[in-house]
């Protein structure tokens, strides 16, 4: 089976599991469905799975994460030296890709803690609504407006601008 | 057999090859050739039997059958094959890179058929990005020598002294200078 989630990131919420205190002589409608949607559905589901993982566990394979060594970057590149700048360009593409996988890492987790707290989220998930609104004001700031044709260099003069807007406001 | 359809002569050729059976002989074939229509109990259940004419569907149908051969003639090996190794060799599973091995460049990959593609049929991303860098190194040395010869092509326009923008002029040493040797000729 795959790796589990993150348990501190989503936090369990406490069972609710009621006392079973049966009053009546009656059958309890959701034990029975409950079931037979065990019997019907999760069992045979259950049982293919482990089967086919049976047959596949002769055969496992394995994959990695690859990484990459830190490069010059666009501003380290002397003018006019085109492989350098390819070679920025491509570190800046890459590093653009793992900053939107942690905006999105960081939206699941504001959803997950919205959906667990149900009505009361506003107080009770206000760590994971502080953490996204940091997260996604820096990547607007960093990210924001540069398009579908993004690339290092807009990136690095999207920057100058911010230094510059922030040095006119200290003056 | 004149007149009769092809199971009916088949029905007559078997008789010929068993004729003692019960319901092969000759009176029953004959008999079977000719019904009579009025005594025949017809079952049609509620409604009007009608003899509905409409345009031939032949054509029609012959495209949609032959639409499905061809689309199942690859289709099916294909499904076959892609469930065969998803049951039977099944996806990757994340792993930390052991100290000191280096990955080969399909072990990045997860699904057993994209890892089959990109060792068999596709280069590895280190040999394009390598390709990539030389094809740019190239234009852009391509680029430095068309500027310096613009700037050599300036030199040699302004100074005059190099082997370009020479205009070929008449060989001094055929001009003859007798008629202007001598001042008062």
């Amino acid at each position: 089976m795959p790796a589990d989630y993150d348990k501190g990131a989503y936090p369990e919420p406490p069972r609710q599991t009621p006392v079973v205190d049966k009053q009546t002589a009656l059958p309890n409608p959701a034990l029975i469905l409950s079931k037979l949607f065990y019997y019907s559905v999760d069992l045979p589901v259950t049982t293919f799975r482990d089967a086919v993982d049976s047959i596949r566990a002769k055969n496992k394979i394995v994959y990695y994460h690859q990484k990459f060594r830190r490069v010059p970057d666009l501003t380290e590149c002397k003018e006019g030296d085109y492989p350098c700048y390819y070679e920025a360009e491509m570190q800046w593409r890459r590093d653009y890709k793992v900053d939107q996988e942690i905006v999105k890492v960081i939206q699941e987790r504001l959803r997950a803690c919205q959906q667990r707290e149900g009505h009361s989220y506003q107080q009770n998930c206000a760590k994971e609504i502080q953490q996204f609104n940091e997260v996604t004001k820096n990547f607007q700031s960093r990210y924001g407006d540069l398009g579908a044709y993004a690339s290092a260099r807009k990136c690095l003069m999207k920057q100058k601008e911010r230094m510059m807007a922030a040095q006119a406001q200290n003056a | 057999m004149v007149g009769t359809s092809v199971l009916r002569s088949v029905a007559a050729f078997a008789a010929r090859l068993s004729p003692l059976k019960s319901g092969n002989t000759a009176a029953n074939l004959l008999t079977r050739a000719i019904p009579r229509t009025d005594k025949v109990v017809v079952r049609w259940g509620h409604g009007k039997r009608l003899f509905v004419i409409k345009p031939s569907d032949y054509y029609d149908r012959r495209f949609l059958r032959l639409l499905q051969f061809y689309i199942l003639l690859t289709g099916v090996p294909v499904a076959i094959v892609v469930t065969g190794v998803n049951i039977f060799i099944g996806e990757a599973e994340l792993a930390e890179i052991p100290e000191g091995y280096e990955p080969e460049h399909w072990e990045y990959y997860k699904h057993p058929i994209t890892r089959w593609i990109t060792r068999n049929i596709y280069d590895s991303p280190v040999k394009d990005y390598e390709k990539m860098m030389a094809a740019i190194q190239i234009e852009k040395e391509k680029a430095d020598m068309r500027l310096t010869q613009l700037e050599v092509r300036r030199h040699m326009r302004q100074q005059g002294d190099g082997p370009w923008f020479q205009v070929p002029t008449l060989n001094k040493e055929l001009i003859d200078n007798s008629p202007k040797s001598s001042p008062d000729h």
